[in-house]
């Protein structure tokens, strides 16, 4: 893989003229995209610890109280995609992090110290859109695009003992700019590729139906064969 | 058949003596030794049989004491994941203390236990371990209440049913609650986490109607049915102290998603504990010496039970599986 991203380097360096130059060669074409990423941490929600209290039993007596949140973390993704026509494109994308669960528990009743106690999970995210490409917005090579879809998640505790599942659902666009293109061979392009997106979260490691709002940043490296 | 008599007295405000020991298990159970064998003390057969006396008090018929028990049967027994049932067999002259075969639930006046509003006790069979009866008597010293929303300044019986009916199917006394020292003496109860904590709430308080996650958890663990090994799951692990094993502590578990709490105890010379009957999802979880009620309530006096640590939450956010358990887990205390 790394020898390949060298590959594509060279090449664009090699053919800077041929970025520029896109044609509706790119439709019905398999693309492969890899990157990096950041998702980012929302808040999950609060949660009293509280007893039965004798004086008034309508008003709980606080044992302690816990706010969490999920919090970002960086991801890894793959997509596989191919464009339908010049304007639209559908893909699938596997992606991974490693965020981490963190409850702050406070105000204990008893005195004990205020921590923030952690767990990290695996979290993987198995979704699938639609995009459009916007050729009347681009700025030179530069095309921007919209897409949107839905997908699955799954959060997997440590030590494998708890998995909790929930669905994705996304917003968002990016720009997408071909370093390079060409005709024949197995390779017919290849180009760096941005998103940002907006994450809807419903299930997963929450602690009410409420569903969380996540912001994604990513950008990577395609192939188009 | 040689039956051995204990008991377990729910108290007012003053602690007394325990006479049972505790069982390794996520709540502590009464236990007995046979053959050299710590045996749980359970029923075998259900649903059990039980029977009202028919000597009430000024405050409580005979009939408005048996329907007042009769809801309190039916809370422990209507818990989805138990299998543990009962049936009412009817009155009786038959005393609560006597030893008859019969599991009696009556008033009796114990002017000497001025701080006992009840007590359960049971006879066991040596031999094999069996329970064969139980029965509960309630302190007619004391003003009693059978009223839904209760009267002021007496006791509610359906809630001290409760507790006692805890006792009588197997659980001792959970720590889930808060106290403090009254200025006179014996503790007062701020809050409670489970009808099986061992001091009641005040006069005119019909709160302890209603079963809590510990007592649910606790008594599922005992009478496991309706799912309950599959559906619900366990933490377990040491605490230590300079490295040492706690025995004794209160391991409390927080369930993030529902507010339940469920607690248990290091239970073993090695500081073990296991926390059974928890929800699937992210649990907090806490320590704390046993210092919210007296020590006589939960363990055998001849029991070291270490209380010199200061409370303190596990740093790490543990996921409970359904019908599994996380990796076990030491939690390290600090001392006072």
């Amino acid at each position: 893989m790394i020898g390949l991203r060298c590959l594509v380097l060279l090449a664009v360096v090699a053919c800077p003229v041929q970025a520029a130059a896109q044609g509706a060669d790119f439709v019905h074409r398999v693309e492969v995209t890899g990157g990096l990423g950041y998702f980012m941490g929302a808040r999950l929600g609060d949660a009293d610890a509280t007893l039965r209290a004798n004086a008034s039993p309508s008003q709980p007596f606080t044992l302690f109280t816990t706010e969490t949140s999920l919090r970002g973390s960086l991801t890894g993704d793959l997509r596989v995609g191919t464009w339908l026509s010049r304007r639209l494109g559908v893909e699938g994308r596997l992606g991974y992090g490693r965020p981490d669960v963190a409850t702050s528990v406070r105000a204990d009743a008893e005195g004990a110290a205020p921590i923030t106690v952690v767990e990290r999970i695996d979290q993987f995210v198995i979704d699938a859109g639609v995009l459009f490409r916007l050729d009347e917005m681009r700025v030179g090579a530069v095309v921007p695009f919209a897409e949107g879809g839905a997908g699955y998640l799954r959060q997997v505790h440590e030590g494998l003992a708890l998995i909790e599942e929930g669905h994705v659902y996304h917003l968002g666009g990016g720009v997408i700019r071909d370093l390079f293109t060409r005709t024949h061979g197995i390779v017919r392009a290849a180009g760096l590729r941005a998103d940002a997106r907006v994450y809807f979260l419903a299930g997963g490691v929450s602690l009410d139906d409420r569903i969380t709002t996540h912001g994604s940043f990513s950008g990577g490296l395609f192939i188009r064969f | 058949m040689r039956g051995r008599r204990f008991g377990q007295r729910f108290l007012q405000g003053l602690l007394l003596v325990l006479v049972s020991s505790a069982h390794p298990a996520a709540y502590i159970q009464f236990s007995v030794d046979v053959n050299g064998k710590t045996v749980p003390l359970r029923w075998q057969t259900v649903p059990v049989r039980w029977y009202a006396s028919s000597q009430g008090t000024p405050d409580v018929t005979p009939p408005q004491f048996q329907s007042a028990v009769a809801r309190a049967f039916d809370t422990w027994q209507n818990v989805p994941t138990s299998s543990v049932a009962f049936t009412f067999a009817g009155f009786t002259s038959a005393q609560p203390f006597d030893e008859d075969g019969l599991s009696v639930l009556g008033f009796s006046a114990e002017p000497d236990m001025d701080r006992v509003l009840g007590a359960t006790t049971f006879v066991v069979d040596d031999v094999t371990g069996e329970l064969i009866e139980s029965d509960i008597f309630f302190n007619s010293v004391f003003p009693w209440s059978t009223a839904d929303a209760g009267v002021a300044g007496r006791f509610d019986l359906q809630s001290v049913a409760t507790h006692e009916i805890g006792h009588l199917v197997g659980l001792g006394h959970s720590a889930l609650g808060e106290t403090d020292i009254r200025p006179t003496g014996g503790r007062r109860v701020l809050a409670s986490g489970a009808v099986m904590f061992p001091i009641a709430m005040s006069a005119g308080t019909t709160a302890d109607r209603v079963l809590q996650p510990d007592d649910i958890a606790g008594v599922s663990s005992a009478y496991p049915d309706g799912g309950f090994a599959s559906r619900t799951g366990s933490v377990s692990g040491r605490v230590l102290l300079n490295g040492q094993p706690v025995f004794g502590a209160h391991v409390i578990a927080f369930d993030l998603q529902t507010g339940e709490l469920v607690a248990g105890f290091a239970l073993t010379a090695q500081g073990e504990f296991v926390i059974a009957g928890l929800r699937p999802g992210a649990h907090v979880i806490r320590v704390e010496p046993l210092d919210d009620a007296d020590l006589d309530s939960f363990f055998d006096e001849s029991q070291s039970v270490r209380i010199d640590f200061r409370p303190l939450f596990y740093s790490r956010l543990v996921g409970v599986p359904a019908g599994g358990a996380p990796p076990r887990f030491d939690v390290t205390v600090t001392p006072k």
